[in-house]
């Protein structure tokens, strides 16, 4: 049998690439290394849904967070603006008054980002990306160069006084990077991860977008090692799986992570020598370790009490330990509980000392039946992160946008001929699911039709 | 009464070449300082009998080569001598050899560096060619009233689409670049060049000074290129040292203005800026005495002059919200001391030409790293950054004979302090200070004949620096450019109709760099900087 297209590393990117492109008539064939994610985490844009025809289940929970307080007591931020005002407004008269205002000028912003996020990046010097982000008025323009280049705990701290409250969100600016709240570039993520949720919900959904596109039947899949990208005077030629067995294409598409795709399955000799020195300097340190539970929790719960907090928990991992008093984050699953601990270094090994913080610090988890976990490297072996870190290259405004992973690999495209890259790494990366393999889909169609 | 065509409150550095080039276009300025002298953070004083310091900033490089040319300074005094060298020693109580030192001259820096690493031996080259060329790209940048882009005001689009076309005409690499540097942390930024670390912690040091942030925190990459920006006599990252302390900086440029008719008054503090049906009307000093002027400048830092001297109720709410939220947040200290003999370092022993050159205490980047978390709690480092000159090597007329002053600049010394600033906060700090060096020079406790601590506390309250920073508010890039100090208040003017601004807190910002003053002249006279 032979393929027009294969497309290599699983993840929900992967799936979306190989459907599009098995829409068009392509006969493609998915190569997954690990079984997909029954529950997704990240927003599936419309776009992504309406094109594939699918049905999805999003889990919605209300409320979307639930913090815990130091002294033990919670605030919850409901899906309803109004509904979080008034659960703030226990702890800040003044914060409650500001709560609408925020959502609906980082809602502006978000707006924004929902539509370059489904387009093959661009860099800013261009006409239409002016014209767009002069669309957004002179309040959202200034919003957003202010923005982006500034630590979440800055923009929080000029909103906002509860320190529940900020710690809450300051926490969607560090999730799954090296940084701390103080650190600037962290307020685009807070954004990033607020991006195609309704106004007031600063959290990406669990969908089953991978197991609704695995479950059809119009892409062939084969669960397999990839061992080496065959390429040849320049052009790609198919893959070479674990077992031996060659597998010939004219289009590869890899969603594993570039620094492996580039450099280790295919021949880095392919390369500029530039680009591969820069390729091997993309950042993908991971910061956490995910711990499972027996014993459900009540609803999505996070430890982090205050932007201070967070911070020292960062001060730990900069030189190299596990914090000690970590930010946390528990979600309820079919299975019982996942708790994301950040920060472990990706050097350092997880033990059993992770679960008993997370016993100690979330209410409902005090006698619960540790199941597993998983460091770093684990993640990196279990899930093929590199590094442990689940959007394959650190989400930082140096590596975002036009720059993600780099400027020349930005566009899906890569040196040789007929490899592409989709996945986390590349734009707009990862907590939004499936708009790298939409984008780099269309990139392909574009080129070949 | 006297009438002028400008008034321009503060004395300093900026002031003082704002109103150099007003008054050389024919205007009649006068200039009120506070102090009685002038210069601002800028000047140099006679401290204890014999020891003349620059008591606050204390090198130069930034100065901009075309007001240097166009104000003639050289020819009113201005003598600037280069420090040849930096020097980090790598540990406390490091036996001789143990430094990384770097030398003006390209052969001995190369041979040092290869002592360290034969790669980043290579690479510092390529490194300086990236720097030289993302300064040269900024350059143009610095002389410029930054455009409004939220406005469609036809001369704010002009000049947008000016900008807009000078980088679509800038190579996408170098564009690629220039993000970078804007966006990352001066460690990440290093560690894609570098693999020593002693290398990276002694360039990543330029990158935190005036700033609290810790070299791993993103925006620290672009205080380092604006550290790079120099440039003395067409070479590029060259620092110097003026002849007579920073102080004749300031004088130089205080006697070109007066060469070209500005009339300069000390002791004359400024406690209003008076507005009268939203224009500026007169600037009144303390004593009462009242000052009419056509024009309005201040050179004072943004919140000193919206909130303070003028008043929020003759400001647009919106306005007077972003200058509140403007951020200084000052963590640079100064400890002067006169010394009887020069300091000795177990490093390299003995009095060579490093004395002459900079030396830089930031062994490690995770030293760095600790010195701010000590202060982004609120807490004095305990083993703090300094970065150390013995003006006294280069301009012997400093000190007595046989006899040195030194300046440290210290990294961090919050102006948030736990507990506020007292008398006895401000000798810990100069102890830290002084142990910290001391394991490095152990002679240098029994050399200390005086010495004076400045901290963040003192810059505010002597200069009138708000918090204490050394920019007139942080070099961030939140603050930058078109949102220096405000939204669409970044050409200089202000809400209020003949108030301008000319001080650092305007772009392109801090360093004894003169930009600001120059540009706020020329879009005062009207014409393009």
């Amino acid at each position: 049998m032979s393929f027009h297209a294969i497309v290599i590393g699983g993840g929900v990117d992967a799936l979306v690439a190989s459907h599009l492109l098995a829409r068009r008539g392509k006969q493609v064939l998915a190569v997954e290394e690990r079984a997909p994610a029954a529950r997704e985490f990240g927003w599936a844009p419309a776009k992504v849904v309406a094109e594939l025809g699918l049905a999805l289940a999003v889990e919605a929970p209300d409320p979307w967070v639930t913090a815990i307080l130091q002294d033990g007591g919670t605030l919850e931020l409901w899906r309803d603006v109004g509904r979080t005002s008034e659960s703030i407004r226990r702890f800040s008269e003044r914060d409650a008054r500001r709560w609408p205002d925020f959502c609906r000028r980082m809602a502006v912003l978000a707006r924004l980002f929902e539509r370059l996020y489904l387009e093959t990046p661009a860099d800013p010097l261009n006409l239409r990306f002016a014209l767009r982000v002069r669309g957004l008025g002179r309040e959202g323009m200034v919003d957003l160069m202010r923005l982006l280049p500034m630590p979440v705990a800055e923009l929080l701290d000029d909103w906002f006084e509860c320190d529940a409250l900020k710690g809450a969100l300051g926490a969607m600016g560090i999730v799954n990077i090296r940084q701390g709240p103080r650190s600037g570039g962290t307020a685009f993520r807070l954004l990033h991860h607020h991006v195609g949720s309704p106004e007031g919900v600063f959290r990406p959904p669990h969908t089953n977008i991978s197991a609704v596109l695995r479950a059809r039947p119009a892409v062939h899949f084969k669960r397999a090692e990839i061992a080496k990208i065959v390429v040849k005077e320049g052009r790609v030629g198919g893959v070479v799986l674990g077992d031996g067995e060659a597998i010939e294409a004219a289009t590869v598409i890899s969603a594993i992570d570039p620094r492996r795709t580039l450099l280790e399955l295919a021949d880095p000799a392919w390369l500029d020598a530039e680009l591969a020195r820069a390729i091997a300097k993309i950042r993908r340190r991971g910061v956490a370790a995910r711990i499972y539970f027996d014993t459900p929790i009540k609803s999505s719960t996070v430890y982090a009490p205050s932007l201070d907090y967070l911070e020292r928990a960062y001060d730990e991992v900069k030189h190299g330990r596990v914090s000690e008093r970590p930010y946390l984050e528990a979600h309820p699953t079919p299975q019982g509980t996942e708790v994301r601990f950040q920060y472990v270094p990706h050097e350092a090994n997880a033990n059993a000392d992770l679960a008993a913080a997370a016993r100690r610090l979330l209410p409902g988890l005090e006698n619960a039946k540790l199941a597993s976990i998983l460091g770093p490297a684990d993640l990196e072996r279990e899930e093929g992160w590199p590094e442990g870190q689940p959007y394959h290259a650190e989400l930082a405004l140096d590596q975002a946008l036009w720059m993600r992973p780099l400027p020349e690999l930005a566009r899906y495209r890569t040196p040789i001929e007929g490899l592409w890259l989709c996945g986390p790494a590349t734009h707009p990366g990862g907590g939004i699911a499936g708009a790298a393999g939409y984008n780099c889909a269309q990139a392909i169609l574009r080129e070949t039709n | 009464m006297r009438r002028y065509d400008a008034a321009i409150v503060g004395g300093g550095h900026n002031g003082l070449v704002c109103a150099a080039y007003l008054a050389r276009a024919g205007k009649r300025v006068v200039v009120l300082e506070r102090r009685d002298r002038v210069g601002g953070a800028a000047m140099s004083e006679e401290v204890f009998p014999g020891f003349r310091f620059s008591v606050f900033s204390y090198v130069v490089s930034l100065l901009r080569p075309e007001i240097i040319r166009e104000l003639g300074l050289p020819r009113h005094g201005l003598h600037i001598l280069p420090l040849e060298s930096t020097l980090t020693p790598l540990h406390e109580g490091g036996k001789a050899g143990d430094y990384l030192a770097q030398w003006n001259d390209h052969d001995q820096n190369r041979r040092e560096l290869m002592r360290h690493s034969r790669r980043d031996a290579e690479a510092y080259d390529e490194f300086g060619v990236e720097l030289h060329q993302m300064a040269r790209l900024i350059k143009p940048i610095l002389a410029m009233a930054p455009p409004d882009p939220t406005s469609l005001h036809p001369r704010e689009l002009l000049d947008l689409g000016r900008l807009a076309r000078m980088f679509a005409n800038i190579e996408k690499k170098k564009f690629n670049a220039l993000w970078r540097l804007l966006t990352m942390s001066s460690a990440d930024y290093l560690d894609a060049w570098f693999e020593s670390t002693a290398l990276k912690a002694t360039k990543s040091a330029s990158g935190i000074i005036g700033t609290m942030l810790g070299p791993r925190s993103p925006g620290t990459a672009y205080v380092l290129l604006h550290h790079y920006m120099g440039e003395l006599d067409g070479v590029f990252r060259a620092w110097g040292f003026a002849k007579g302390g920073n102080g004749s900086v300031s004088e130089a440029i205080a006697a070109a203005a007066r060469s070209f008719g500005a009339e300069i008054r000390t002791s004359a503090p400024v406690q209003e800026i008076l507005v009268e049906r939203g224009r500026a009307k007169a600037v009144v000093l303390e004593g009462g005495e009242e000052l009419r002027a056509g024009i309005v400048v201040s050179g004072a830092d943004p919140r000193r002059t919206f909130l303070g001297l003028v008043g929020e109720k003759h400001l647009p709410g919106e306005f007077a919200e972003s200058i509140r939220k403007f951020k200084f947040r000052g963590a640079s200290a100064k400890v002067n001391l006169a010394l009887g003999e020069l300091p000795d370092f177990t490093c390299l022993p003995g009095r060579g030409p490093h004395l002459r050159g900079a030396i830089s205490i930031s062994p490690s980047i995770a030293y760095l790293e600790r010195a701010y978390d000590d202060a982004k709690y609120g807490e004095i480092s305990r083993r703090p950054y300094m970065d150390i000159v013995i003006p006294s090597m280069l301009d012997p007329a400093m000190a007595p004979p046989g006899k040195h002053v030194m300046s440290i600049f210290v990294q961090y010394a919050p102006y948030n302090l736990n507990g506020g600033w007292t008398d006895s906060r401000r000798e810990a700090l100069g102890d830290a200070v002084i142990d910290t060096l001391a394991g490095y020079a152990p002679n240098i406790k029994s050399a200390i004949l005086h010495r004076q601590v400045v901290t963040p506390a003192d810059i505010e309250r002597v200069v009138g620096l708000s918090e204490g920073n050394i920019f007139q508010g942080e070099l961030s890039l939140q603050q930058m450019f078109f949102l220096r100090p405000a939204p669409a208040w970044a050409r200089y003017r202000t809400p209020i109709s003949g108030l301008w601004q000319c001080g650092s807190g305007t772009h392109p910002g801090g360093g004894v760099m003169g930009a600001s003053g120059r540009n706020a002249a020329f879009a005062i006279l009207g014409g393009r900087a």
